[in-house]
């Protein structure tokens, strides 16, 4: 598990969001299996914004970009290297 | 032998709610231990952006805001203040009736509509329908994510996602560039949310699930309508506004204003709501189900903000078991 997701999984766990029942794989989708609403969503996307110090446009908030640790992965480390 | 449960010394929220653990080393929850708050110069710039949107909005449609009204003090302060601050602005003040709106709440919404000169909405939908969904909703057991069951009840969860969709697909529809919702900095994070079609599909999307798994059949009524977000249809240039993560947020000030301004307090038992009579049953039901207090997240941030006394959040969080409404609500929803 690379670095980013390991902030994200750190991140869900402090806030409640994520307890030890609940073991996540790379493309698990994060609504589904109940982890995030669309109110998470943005909280978890402002964690994303000052943890890495990039701005994430509101048209990349799909499920492609934000539903999966790898998505957001993938997003984050685009917008880093931008 | 049973587990001491252990308050967090700063908030509410004690290790015995699901999720909830206290720092045997701070004495603190992982809120509280985590906790960062926002800074003047944050606050600044919230104000600014407010001020940008408020003070010019893009003329293209009737009205410059839809704005969630309940009735209740947060929103009826907040409809009185933004016009207070920007007079100029034509609102469209939407009240939902659930069903279960004190007859006070429906009286103070359209006086303030009146003080304000807002154009008053009363929104209604299928009552039988909704009052099945409500019951389906108290039924149901992890219809909602883990991190949604701290936010609120599954029965409030319902209502409010219901409202949600229904003011976006108003705002679509009527091109209105602006909508205010007066949740406390307890209940939302995020000032401002622009939306965009891919988002709100998702949201549709998400919702829509939630729906199916407490077992509701017609659904379409509670969601944004899909024409306004199909492929080829025009972006929503809608942006939702949370005033009370920009000015302070202080309930004791602004019930006395109120009071001052005609509204009258309906003086329901329930300490967490000021208009609505579902609520305490929403709570036992959800405290029942979960052993979570739905309102305990939301008054532990508040009270971890500084915005209000521990031992005021202490006393809105003791259930009253003998609020007649409970019993009422138990049975108009056929449980």
């Amino acid at each position: 598990m690379n670095e980013i997701n390991e902030d994200t999984l750190h991140f869900l766990k402090t806030e409640g969001f994520l307890n030890e029942k609940i073991s996540l794989q790379e493309n698990d989708s994060l609504t589904e299996t109940g982890v995030i609403d669309s109110i998470i969503l943005l909280q978890l996307v402002d964690f994303l914004e000052n943890k890495y110090k990039i701005e994430i446009p509101v048209d990349m908030l799909t499920p492609e970009n934000f539903d999966t640790l790898a998505g957001i992965s993938q997003t984050v480390k685009k917008l880093r290297t931008g | 032998m049973a587990k001491t449960t252990k308050t967090c010394k700063k908030c509410v929220l004690n290790s015995a709610t699901p999720g909830i653990s206290i720092n045997a080393d701070t004495g603190l929850c992982q809120f509280c231990d985590h906790f960062t708050p926002v800074t003047k110069e944050k606050k600044a710039e919230y104000r600014a952006r407010m001020d940008a949107l408020l003070t010019s909005p893009p003329q293209q449609g009737t009205y410059d805001v839809i704005f969630a009204l309940s009735g209740g003090i947060d929103s009826s302060y907040t409809l009185y203040r933004l016009k207070k601050d920007y007079p100029h602005l034509k609102i469209l003040a939407v009240q939902f009736d659930n069903g279960f709106i004190s007859e006070t709440a429906l009286e103070n919404a359209q006086k303030f509509c009146d003080l304000t000169k807002s154009t008053y909405l009363r929104l209604t939908l299928d009552q039988t329908a909704l009052l099945d969904t409500f019951s389906k909703a108290a039924r149901s057991k992890d219809a909602y994510p883990g991190s949604a069951k701290y936010r609120a009840s599954d029965i409030c969860n319902t209502c409010i996602s219901i409202i949600k969709q229904k003011i976006i697909e108003l705002a679509v529809s009527t091109k209105t560039p602006f909508i205010i919702f007066a949740f406390s900095p307890g209940q939302t994070d995020a000032p401002f949310i622009t939306l965009t079609k891919p988002f709100l599909v998702w949201m549709r999307k998400l919702f829509d699930g939630n729906l199916k798994a407490m077992g509701v059949a017609e659904r379409d009524a509670y969601l944004i309508d899909a024409a306004y977000i199909k492929a080829g249809s025009s972006e929503p240039q809608v942006t939702i506004i949370h005033p009370f993560l920009v000015w302070d947020y202080d309930k004791p000030k602004f019930k006395k204003e109120c009071i001052q301004l005609g509204w009258i307090d309906p003086e329901l038992k329930d300490h967490n709501s000021s208009n609505c009579l579902l609520n305490a049953f929403a709570i036992k039901n959800h405290l029942d189900k979960y052993h979570i207090h739905s309102y305990a997240y939301d008054m532990a941030a508040l009270v971890r903000q500084g915005t209000m006394k521990r031992e005021d959040a202490l006393q809105k969080l003791a259930v009253n078991e003998s609020d007649p409404s409970i019993k009422e609500v138990q049975q108009k929803l056929k449980l």
